[in-house]
C-alpha cells in the first residue's frame, strides 16, 4: 500500500502540485492522467525520489519514505525514451544492474523475464537495431530484474505505433497480475488510461480532479474538467469509430 | 535531472581550484605587475612602453598585417568551402582538398617562417625555379604569407562547418523563382554565411595578432607586438613590468575580438532541417573552382615542399647531392633527441590530463545541477580569449620564484589551460546530446555516479574523447607562443628549440625536427581518425 499525504510542490513561484492525497493498493495499476503541464510527471518523479517535495509525506507499507533517497526506496522506472545504454547490447542492458547486486536475481529468473517479454531472439542486437516495441520491452526487462517494489512508467506507449501499442498494453497488465506489482503510469491519453488501469488519477493544474475506477469516471464524472476533457474526447473517438464501422458494431 | 552528489562537488571544486591557480590568479598578477612601479602603483609603465618602445608603430604594424591576412584568409577559406559544398567537382578531389588544407595545423608556426625563407629567399627553391626574387620576404610580405598559411585551416573549418548548416535546397528554390546569379548567390550563400565569414575574419585577425612563431622567423625589422613582447621579456635587458604592459595591450584586441565572434555567431542561419540536394551541373563554375581551389592548396604545399627536400640534400641550395647525414646527425645528437622526447612527453601528459580536465568540466557543466556549473563556461571563454603568450608571461610572473619554475608540470599546465576551449566545447556538444536519464537509470540499477560515468557515459562518448586527445596532443606538439617563456634548459621542447637553433643558423636541424613533429602528429591524427571511425561504424 502506497500512501501520499498532503503533497505539495512548487517550482520557483509556480505551484505544480497542490495538496495531493492518494492511496494505491498493492498490485494495482494506476494511471496519472492529465494535460501537459498538469503536474503528473512531477508526481511520478516525486514518488520515485528524483524530485524532492516541499510538503507532505510518502508512506509505503507503513514505512515513511519521505526522506529516503531514490536509490534506497526500491522503486524503479521506465523512462519515456527508455534511456537504454547504446554501448551495450540488449542482453547487457537487461543484466546491467545485476553486477551491482550480485546474487539478487538468479540466472533462471532473468531467463524467465526474457521469455516472458519474448526477447530471446533480440538479446545480441545493438540498441540501434531494435524497433520501438522491442526497446520498450528491453527497458521493462532491465527494470523488472531489479525486483522493484513499485514499477513506474512514464508515457510508456507514446513512442509506439498502433498494433504494438495494444500488445504492450496487454503486456503491462499481465506483468502487474503475474508479479503482483504495483504499477503507476503517466499518460496524457484518456483512452490509454481508462483501458489499461484499475484506477485513474485525473490531475488538472496540480490538483486531483477525480480518482476512481474507469467505470466511476465514465459514469459519474465529478466536475466540468473531467466532463469536457476526458469524456468528450472519448465520445468523439467513439463517434469516429461508429462512422467507420456503423452503429451495429458498437 | 539528477541530484547533486558530494563526489560531484569534490571534482568541481578541484577543477575550480585548478583554474583559479592557473588562469585567474596569473592574469590578476599580470594586471598588477603592469601597474607596479618604484613609486607604488601608477601608469608609469604604460607611459614608458609608449614612449621608449615605439609601441604605436608595432601595434599599427600588427593591426595592418593582421587585417590584410584576415581579409585574404577569409576569401581563400570561402573559395575552398564553396568548392566543397556548392560545386560538383569530382568527389575525390574534394576529399583531397579537405585533407590537405589542414596540413599546416600539424606544424609549429615557427617552421612556416623557415619554409618561406627557403622557398622565396634569395637562394630559395621557388626563387630558383622562377629565376628571380618575387618579393622581399622579411617583414610584411613574409608575415602575410606565414599568417595566411597559419590561419587558413581554422578559418576554412569555421566556414566549412557553417556551410553544413545551410540548406542548399534554397539555392534551387531561388533559381526556380527566377533570381539572377548575383541575387541568388547573395541570398542563399552569402547572407546565411555572414556570421561565419565575419567570424573567420576575426579569428584569423586574432590568431595573426597574437602569434609569435612567424614574426620570430621572418619578421625581420618589421616590428610587431608579439616580437616586441618577446624582446622585452627575454631580450638583453629584461623588464617584466613593461612586458606585463605589452601583454595587457595584446589582451585588449583579443577580448574585443572574442566579443565580436560571439556577436557574429548570432548572425548565422540555422535551418531547422538540412536536406541533401542534388546541385545542377555547371561546367564553367565547377572547372573554375576546381582550378582555383587546387591552386590555393598547391601553393600552400609548394611552400612546405622545401622542408621535405632540403634536409635530404648535402647543403641546400649549393650542394644538391642526396644524403641522410642531417637525419643521422640529429638522431646522434643526444641534445636533439632529448628535446624530441621532451616534446612527446609534454604532449602525452597534456593530452591525458587535458582531456580529463576538459571532459570533467563539460560533464559537470551539462550533466549535473551544480549551482555554479556555469563557471566552466566562463573559464572556457577566458581561455579562448587569452593569447598563449599572455598566459605564458603571467605564469612567468607568478611562478618565477616557485618550485614550479623550469618544470614539465608548468608547461603541461600552461598547455592544458591555453588549449582548453576547443576540447571542452567538443565534450559539451557530445555530452549534451546524450539521454539525460542515463545517470538516474544507472543509479536505480545500483551504480554510483562514477560507475555510471565509467560504464555508460564514457563508452558512449569514446569517439569525442579520442578527438579531444588528438587535439590536445597535436596542438601541444606545435604550440610555441604559450611556452616560450616557460621552458628551461632541461625542459626544452622541439618548438622552442627551433627558435634557439635559428640563432646558430642550423636550418637543416630545424627542418629535421619539424619533420619529426610533422610525422608524429600525422601518425597521431591518422591513428585517432581510424579509432574514431571504427567506433562510429559500430
Amino acid at each position: 500500500m502506497l500512501k501520499l499525504h498532503h503533497i505539495s510542490k512548487q517550482f520557483d513561484d509556480k505551484v505544480v502540485l497542490d495538496d495531493i492525497n492518494l492511496e494505491i493498493g498493492t498490485g494495482e495499476i494506476v494511471s496519472l492522467l492529465g494535460p501537459s503541464g498538469s503536474g503528473k510527471t512531477t508526481l511520478l518523479n516525486l514518488i520515485l525520489g528524483l524530485t524532492p517535495m516541499d510538503h507532505g509525506s510518502i508512506i509505503f507499507n507503513d514505512v515513511d519514505l519521505t526522506h529516503v533517497p531514490m536509490k534506497k526506496r526500491g522503486f524503479n522506472i521506465v523512462f519515456q525514451d527508455y534511456a537504454l545504454f547504446p554501448n551495450l547490447n540488449a542482453y547487457d542492458n537487461i543484466v546491467y544492474g545485476l553486477r551491482n547486486k550480485k546474487g539478487s536475481v538468479s540466472e533462471k529468473e532473468v531467463q524467465e523475464y526474457i521469455d516472458f517479454l519474448e526477447l530471446k531472439p533480440h538479446l545480441k542486437k545493438r540498441i540501434g537495431e531494435l524497433s520501438g516495441g522491442q526497446k520498450q520491452r528491453v527497458a521493462l526487462a532491465r527494470t523488472l530484474v531489479t525486483n522493484p517494489k513499485i514499477l513506474l512508467l512514464d508515457e510508456p506507449l507514446s513512442a509506439l505505433d498502433g498494433v504494438i501499442k495494444e500488445s504492450i498494453k496487454q503486456r503491462i497488465q499481465s506483468i502487474a497480475r503475474e508479479f503482483k506489482l504495483t504499477t503507476i503510469i503517466v499518460t496524457h491519453d484518456p483512452e490509454e488510461a481508462l483501458t489499461l488501469s484499475d484506477k485513474i488519477l485525473i490531475i488538472n493544474q496540480g490538483k486531483i480532479s477525480q480518482f476512481g475506477t474507469p467505470q466511476e469516471i465514465i459514469n459519474r464524472p465529478e466536475n466540468e474538467f473531467v466532463e469536457q476533457f476526458i469524456i468528450k474526447q472519448l465520445q468523439i473517438k467513439r463517434q469516429n469509430i461508429y462512422n467507420l464501422f456503423g452503429e451495429m458494431y458498437a | 535531472m539528477h541530484k547533486v552528489k558530494p563526489e560531484m562537488r569534490v571534482v568541481f571544486t578541484l577543477l575550480l581550484l585548478l583554474f583559479a591557480g592557473f588562469l585567474f590568479l596569473p592574469l590578476i598578477v599580470l594586471l598588477i605587475r603592469s601597474f607596479e612601479t618604484d613609486q607604488g602603483y601608477a601608469l608609469a609603465n604604460y607611459v614608458s612602453v609608449w614612449k621608449e618602445r615605439d609601441m604605436i608603430g608595432a601595434i599599427w604594424n600588427s593591426v595592418k598585417v593582421s587585417a590584410v591576412t584576415a581579409f585574404v584568409t577569409t576569401v581563400l577559406g570561402f573559395i575552398l568551402a564553396y568548392s566543397i559544398h556548392c560545386t560538383k567537382i569530382y568527389r575525390p578531389i574534394k576529399g583531397v582538398l579537405k585533407t590537405v588544407i589542414i596540413v599546416p595545423m600539424l606544424l609549429p608556426t615557427i617552421t612556416y617562417g623557415f619554409a618561406i625563407m627557403y622557398s622565396f629567399g634569395n637562394q630559395g627553391l621557388i626563387t630558383k625555379i622562377i629565376g628571380h626574387n618575387l618579393f622581399e620576404i622579411y617583414g610584411f610580405n613574409g608575415l602575410l604569407i606565414g599568417y595566411v598559411i597559419y590561419t587558413l585551416p581554422p578559418a576554412f573549418l569555421l566556414i566549412h562547418n557553417a556551410f553544413g548548416y545551410i540548406d542548399k535546397k534554397f539555392i534551387i528554390v531561388s533559381r526556380l523563382m527566377g533570381d539572377n546569379t548575383v541575387r541568388s548567390f547573395s541570398n542563399t550563400v552569402l547572407r546565411p554565411l555572414a556570421g561565419a565569414l565575419g567570424g573567420a575574419f576575426v579569428l584569423s585577425f586574432i590568431l595573426s595578432f597574437t602569434d609569435f612563431g612567424i614574426p620570430a622567423s621572418v619578421g625581420g625589422t618589421y616590428s610587431v607586438i608579439a616580437a616586441q613582447l618577446y624582446q622585452v621579456m627575454l631580450g638583453s635587458i629584461p623588464d617584466f613590468n613593461q612586458g606585463a604592459v605589452i601583454a595587457v595591450l595584446m589582451l585588449v584586441p583579443a577580448v574585443f575580438g572574442i566579443w565580436l565572434l560571439q556577436y557574429l555567431e548570432k548572425l548565422n542561419f540555422h535551418y531547422d532541417k538540412v536536406t541533401e540536394v542534388e546541385l545542377p551541373r555547371h561546367r564553367v563554375r565547377d572547372t573554375g573552382f576546381a582550378v582555383v581551389s587546387s591552386a590555393i592548396v598547391l601553393g600552400m604545399l609548394s611552400i612546405f615542399a622545401v622542408m621535405f627536400i632540403a634536409p635530404f640534400l648535402n647543403s641546400f641550395p649549393y650542394d644538391l647531392t642526396f644524403t641522410f647525414k642531417h637525419f643521422t646527425d640529429v638522431f646522434e645528437s643526444s641534445d636533439l633527441t632529448g628535446v624530441y622526447k621532451n616534446s612527446l612527453w609534454v604532449a602525452l601528459l597534456t593530452s591525458l590530463f587535458g582531456t580529463l580536465v576538459a571532459y570533467g568540466s563539460a560533464l559537470l557543466n551539462v550533466r549535473t545541477k551544480l549551482r555554479a556549473r556555469g563557471a566552466t563556461d566562463i573559464v572556457s571563454m577566458m581561455t579562448n580569449t587569452v593569447p598563449g603568450m599572455v598566459l605564458g608571461i603571467s605564469y612567468l610572473l607568478l611562478f618565477n620564484a616557485s618550485s614550479l619554475k623550469g618544470t614539465f608540470t608548468i608547461i603541461v599546465l600552461c598547455n592544458i589551460v591555453h588549449l582548453f576551449t576547443t576540447p571542452y566545447l567538443m565534450a559539451k556538444n557530445s555530452l549534451s546530446k546524450m539521454n539525460p536519464s542515463w545517470e538516474t537509470t544507472g543509479e536505480l540499477l545500483g551504480d554510483s555516479w562514477f560507475k555510471t560515468i565509467y560504464r555508460v557515459i564514457l563508452p558512449n562518448s569514446a569517439s569525442t574523447v579520442i578527438e579531444m586527445f588528438s587535439y590536445y596532443f597535436i596542438n601541444s606538439m606545435v604550440t610555441i607562443s604559450g611556452i616560450i617563456f616557460l621552458v628551461s634548459a632541461h625542459t626544452s621542447v622541439v618548438a622552442s628549440k627551433i627558435k634557439e637553433l635559428q640563432h646558430f643558423a642550423k636550418f637543416n636541424e630545424i627542418f629535421v625536427l619539424s619533420l619529426l613533429i610533422f610525422f608524429t602528429n600525422l601518425l597521431i591524427k591518422v591513428l585517432c581518425d581510424f579509432l574514431q571511425r571504427r567506433r562510429a561504424a559500430r
